[in-house]
């Protein structure tokens, strides 16, 4: 029956259209689910998923807006709803900014040799750098590689994540502070030393 | 003229990652933030450091996670859109032809050649299901 057909047919097209557009990014959506799930099964049913829901909604989507962004979007809320292991852990509350900042501030100027923590993480393995990630909680480890890896603005990740942009901030603050102590100490156990060079001076 | 408010160091460095990512305007205080980092070498030098520590991190992460799909994750992504597209699903033909030609030459010192060709084509054909 040509109605049929047609139905068929359009439906058909838009599979086509959705392909070429949409699967150019599955590598990128399947190298952050891996660092979602950890694990490379459950990254490859997670980029999955995300295509067929991101498919189903397709016809909501306005071309010329930011096709990646929302994939990426669909891929964290899958991720989120479905494959986080702890269900029940609570949310970081929205107005955690202001706690952070005052919280945390003295902390920040570091102990460390700055000329010897950048040699560090120029020298550490990329596993170590995957271990670090992977270490660091989730919603910390979200924040961070939309940002740094993907190159998401806070504001778009803000959308991603479906939080307030205060709260992606707070969480690239803590999320990348907590990468670094952790690459610090992979560095002190490869031997690279962090600590202010005078330690070296002092003779035995 | 108007009053900018003097803020301590802290208050600065606690709002470096506005400044790494950006977004200066966005924290708490912009203009005393400005004005404390116009006037204080230390804050500088830390926000540099920031800077820099942030753009070795991005660059080792970048490297580091760019992993690709398996091989047969897009087919596997197509075959499931392909179902989903025809809402009852597909039934799929798969018309698999395979010949193998064999020689055997022999030449005039007696060495035998022996050279197998194997040819082999795959049809895959999709039939939608009637719709319920």
């Amino acid at each position: 029956m040509a109605s049929k057909d047609l139905v068929l047919e359009s439906a058909t097209d838009r599979n086509d259209r959705f392909e070429r557009d949409a699967l150019v990014f599955m590598d990128q959506l399947y190298a952050a689910a891996l660092r979602y799930t950890k694990n490379p099964e459950d990254a490859r049913d997670l980029v999955q998923d995300t295509y067929l829901k991101a498919f189903n909604s397709f016809h909501q989507f306005e071309e010329g807006t930011n096709l990646r962004a929302w994939l990426y979007r669909v891929l964290t809320t899958t991720f989120i709803n479905t494959y986080r292991k702890d269900q029940r852990r609570p949310q970081l509350a929205s107005g955690e900014l202001e706690d952070w900042q005052l919280a945390e501030a003295q902390s920040h100027t570091s102990d460390l040799g700055k000329s010897a923590e950048v040699e560090a993480l120029e020298n550490l393995p990329d596993s170590d750098i995957k271990r670090a990630l992977q270490e660091i909680p989730e919603e910390f480890r979200i924040a961070v590689y939309l940002a740094d890896v993907e190159g998401f603005s806070y504001k778009e990740i803000a959308d991603i994540v479906e939080v307030p942009a205060g709260t992606v901030m707070s969480r690239l603050h803590r999320g990348r502070k907590l990468l670094r102590e952790k690459l610090a100490d992979y560095a002190k156990e490869l031997g690279y030393s962090t600590e202010p060079k005078k330690a070296k001076g002092e003779k035995p | 003229m108007s009053y900018i408010e003097e803020i301590p160091c802290f208050e600065v460095l606690s709002s470096v990652v506005f400044i790494i990512e950006g977004a200066v305007e966005e924290a708490r205080n912009p203009q005393a933030i400005a004005s404390h980092l116009d006037s204080c070498l230390a804050c500088r030098s830390e926000v540099a450091h920031e800077q820099e520590m942030h753009s070795l991190l991005q660059e080792v992460l970048r490297r580091t996670c760019d992993e690709k799909a398996p091989a047969d994750l897009q087919h596997s992504i197509h075959e499931a859109l392909l179902r989903q597209v025809t809402g009852s699903g597909v039934t799929e033909v798969v018309t698999q032809f395979s010949m193998t030609e064999i020689s055997i030459e022999i030449d005039e010192f007696g060495n035998v050649e022996h050279s197998e060709i194997q040819i082999e084509q795959t049809h895959v054909q999709h039939f939608l299901d009637e719709e319920k």
